[in-house]
């Protein structure tokens, strides 16, 4: 009995995780010198065709062609907001269509007075920027028009830019 | 006997849960590694705005990420490259793709494709124009416009 045991002690096979430890370092160390966070980013989705006229001509009415009727812009489906910029790249004006516009808080309420208005029949925008306009201050406009509803309830997703002539 | 005795004195340490710790820091690292990272300029400054969303690409996986720079530079994997050339080719490549799939797709349709533009606050629309309206005459349509978020 004695005999079995002292056997059985010395068939233990005891392995080597040197090696293995070492392999394991290296592709740990590997992985933390490639390792960079990503970063937590947000995205605006847009559907952009090439710029098209801004009327819609087949719907369009000549001006004064019909003295009777009261709504002389149905017909126009595209809403133009105008950015135009200083040479710091910040926002130096906005209008819509040809009204001005105080600032990002008015324009957010005046767009979303005219896009959910069903008698409007807004359902796109076009936004002209003025050359120096940079990224951050176009995308804050962006903004204003992405939180919009239509008069339909859904979520404005035509949008374009065109810069603006002599801006 | 001198010998008997140093063999006996040997040291050998458990390297077993040091062994399981490494491999646990090892499985770690290879599930949070994202290659993606590889193709984003990370020293652009994003624009940071209220309704910017959560990356979703609505089942369209084929994205052409272009980082643009405040000098107007497109950089892909850190290198300079030239906006009309970069941006007709990867279009040519999007055809094909397209054309595997729908055999009358004609040249100038629309490709699937989202453009994802990473570009830094500072850049001039002139030149992010410029960019957009390069890939809207090679046939993108769909972008998407990246920020950070600033509830986030």
């Amino acid at each position: 009995m004695r005999r079995k045991r002292r056997a059985r002690i010395h068939n233990e096979v005891e392995l080597n995780l040197a090696a293995m430890l070492d392999m394991a370092f290296q592709i740990l160390t590997f992985f933390i010198l490639t390792f960079k966070p990503m970063p937590y980013e947000g995205q605006i989705s847009l559907h952009m065709p090439p710029p098209q006229p801004i009327t819609k001509v087949d719907n369009g009415e000549a001006a004064g062609a019909d003295p009777t009727n009261p709504n002389p812009v149905q017909g126009l489906n595209t809403l133009i907001i105008t950015v135009f910029g200083a040479t710091t790249g910040q926002i130096d004006g906005l209008a819509i269509g040809e009204s001005t516009v105080a600032g990002l808080g008015e324009l957010e309420k005046r767009v979303a007075a005219l896009l959910s208005d069903p008698g409007s029949g807004f359902d796109q925008v076009l936004i002209q920027v003025g050359s120096s306009v940079n990224y951050q201050s176009l995308l804050d406009v962006v903004d204003v028009c992405t939180r919009q509803k239509l008069a339909d309830g859904k979520n404005l997703t035509k949008l374009n830019f065109v810069e603006l002539p002599g801006g | 006997m001198s010998s008997q005795l140093l063999h006996e004195a040997n040291a050998q340490p458990n390297l077993t849960p040091m062994l399981d710790m490494v491999f646990q820091l090892i499985t770690f690292f290879m599930l949070v590694i994202n290659f993606k990272t590889a193709t984003m300029e990370l020293s652009l400054k994003l624009p940071a705005i209220g309704s910017a969303r959560p990356v979703d690409t609505e089942g369209h996986d084929e994205l052409l990420v272009l980082n643009i720079d405040s000098q107007g530079n497109l950089l892909i994997y850190g290198e300079r490259k030239d906006i009309e050339e970069y941006v007709a080719s990867e279009a040519a490549v999007s055809s094909l793709v397209a054309r595997r799939t729908k055999p009358d797709f004609k040249l100038g349709d629309e490709l699937s494709t989202t453009v994802v533009i990473r570009a830094d606050r500072a850049t001039p629309f002139r030149l992010l124009n410029k960019v957009i309206s390069t890939c809207q005459r090679n046939g993108f349509r769909r972008f998407a416009l990246k920020a950070m978020n600033k509830e986030a």
